[in-house]
């Protein structure tokens, strides 16, 4: 059966490369966009630039307002699906509206983690009290949308008291944006270093400590008890025998794909709406995509580039044509002023892996990569972008490369990845 | 190599480098000052050794495409891995949104010649 009409549910940049592959590849049938938010756009910049001002909202739009348009998609805004009727092809929308379409494409991206923190509202912090307070009212934030940030950014005052509760990612990028709108920033953590699976130990470490150097007192805990009161949120950090009041406190622990449209469907969901290696879920009429999504013997990956890549693989299923090529996961992250990109798998040196360090760590640029036997299948860089754009196409293409070569900043990563073509 | 053959425009263009100063896969940035453009210019040679001429700045966020990564006719930005196809600027990979500009090199006995503001 060709496909004649698609709807996409979510407008972050899984759902948006969806619309978009469609389109590059020919499919020339109805096309419609749902998002909750005014317009699709970046969620990157929310702990970064656009927390910090630097940018606003306009200019993290994923697209050109006129793009959609030019696409032939129909961009509905503001609207939110209620149900989802894989059998009959139908989703309704919250405006009372039901679309049906030969193809569904779950874009609906995920929600942030509560952590088992123990939680008292004695006084919310803005009247009025009672039930349904919004969480800002409470002092305690998470975030994952430009509503999140905005509430946040409104608290991020020179000298403001700020809680972060996580020292991954997006923990990491708050704090440095805090400290550079002068707000005090107090990291907990309960894992020292944070991170270490993702970019290897050492430059786990040395990134962590950087909290320190910019005026973060980071602390290996886990935070007990948060109590809202007027005067501010007080927490019980576990081995402190004094609770602490802070401004604000933000919960950046991880995310819960959000997945009640594909649970209540009848689709299979564990941990992720799960899809195959097309993004097709259990129903062959319904594909999901980025956060929301979990492909069967996979994590979920959680990083922006795989939403990209999940979305022009659906595109492709839907066109029957054939996906694009797999390559190593790759993500990139930014504090004080350092850019770190990390791809594919770092792993501590054991009998099977080595750590191969370019430079020295500490002292950007540099990059470490992981090796086995000859083979690297991993690298972080600091300031030094390239090197992993070299050893991701080292991965992906299956590379011998000398330990001894890659150390050398001397050498060229170019000709290393030429030598082998 | 690349670009028109003919002297397109009053200029024979502007020597900015010469050929063995840029690696294949790689890139230089040129002053706006020397350009007289708004943005500074990459110069950028792809890995079959042809040179081509985009505004240096990514479209996207404030980073130098003359440090990105050339290859197989487009530019990886070094931040974010936009890509940008190299004789036309349109962008070929997210998050840049908005095309770059393009303009015309030429490459002459081994030195690169710039039409700052003429289409490749």
């Amino acid at each position: 059966m060709t496909v004649s009409s698609v709807v996409v549910v979510g407008g972050g940049i899984a759902g948006v490369s969806t619309v978009a592959e469609l389109r590059k590849n020919g499919y020339a049938g109805e096309l419609t966009l749902l998002t909750v938010d005014p317009f699709p756009y970046d969620r990157p910049p929310l702990s970064k630039d656009y927390l910090s001002g630097a940018k606003d909202l306009e200019s993290i739009a994923l697209q050109a307002p006129e793009w959609y348009a030019e696409q032939r998609i129909d961009l509905v805004t503001a609207a939110s699906v209620v149900a989802l009727d894989p059998d009959a092809g139908t989703v309704a929308i919250s405006d009372g509206r039901e679309l049906s379409a030969d193809r569904i494409v779950l874009a609906t991206g995920g929600h942030s983690l509560w952590p088992s923190i123990e939680r008292v509202v004695r006084e919310p912090l803005d009247s009025p009290a009672g039930e349904g307070i919004p969480r800002s009212a409470t002092g305690v934030h998470t975030l994952r949308s430009v509503e999140d940030a905005d509430a946040l950014r409104h608290v991020l005052l020179p000298g403001a008291r700020l809680l972060v509760v996580g020292a991954g990612l997006i923990g990491a990028e708050v704090a440095s944006t805090a400290r550079k709108l002068g707000s005090e920033v107090v990291l907990v953590d309960p894992v020292d270093p944070p991170i270490a699976a993702a970019v290897g130990a050492q430059v786990a470490a040395w990134l962590h400590s950087l909290h320190a150097v910019h005026g973060v007192e980071t602390v290996t805990a886990t935070v007990e008890k948060l109590e809202s009161t007027r005067a501010g949120v007080v927490a019980h950090i576990a081995g402190q025998t004094e609770p602490r009041t802070f401004d604000a406190v933000l919960l950046a622990v991880g995310m819960v794909p959000d997945t009640a449209l594909a649970k209540a469907a009848g689709l299979e969901v564990d941990n992720g709406v799960v899809v195959d290696d097309h993004q097709v879920t259990t129903h062959p009429n319904v594909l999901a995509v980025g956060d929301c999504a979990r492909r069967r013997g996979h994590r979920r990956a959680e990083h922006w580039e795989a939403a990209v890549h999940d979305g022009q693989r659906a595109a492709r299923t839907i066109l029957g044509i054939d996906p694009p090529a797999e390559t190593a996961r790759w993500f990139w992250t930014d504090r004080y002023g350092l850019h770190v990109e990390v791809v594919g798998k770092m792993r501590s040196p054991d009998a099977d892996h080595q750590t191969v360090v370019r430079g020295a760590v500490g002292e950007p640029p540099f990059s470490v990569f992981t090796l086995r036997g000859e083979r690297v299948i991993g690298a972080v860089s600091v300031d030094d972008p390239n090197a992993v754009r070299a050893a991701r196409r080292m991965i992906d293409r299956g590379v011998d490369v000398r330990a001894s070569d890659l150390a050398d900043p001397g050498t060229d990563l170019r000709k290393l990845l030429r030598g082998s073509r | 190599m690349t670009g028109n053959s003919g002297n397109g425009g009053n200029s024979s263009g502007i020597r900015v480098a010469s050929l063995d100063d840029i690696p294949e896969g790689e890139g230089i940035a040129i002053s706006s000052k020397i350009t007289g453009t708004e943005d500074d210019i990459a110069i950028l040679r792809d890995d079959d050794g042809t040179c081509w001429a985009l505004n240096d700045t990514c479209t996207h966020e404030t980073a130098s495409l003359a440090e990105g990564w050339v290859e197989d006719g487009d530019v990886e930005c070094p931040l974010h891995s936009s890509r940008f196809n190299l004789k036309t600027g349109k962008v070929d990979g997210l998050p840049a949104t908005v095309d770059t500009v393009p303009h015309r090199v030429e490459v002459r006995d081994g030195e690169i010649y710039l039409f700052p503001g003429e289409r490749p």
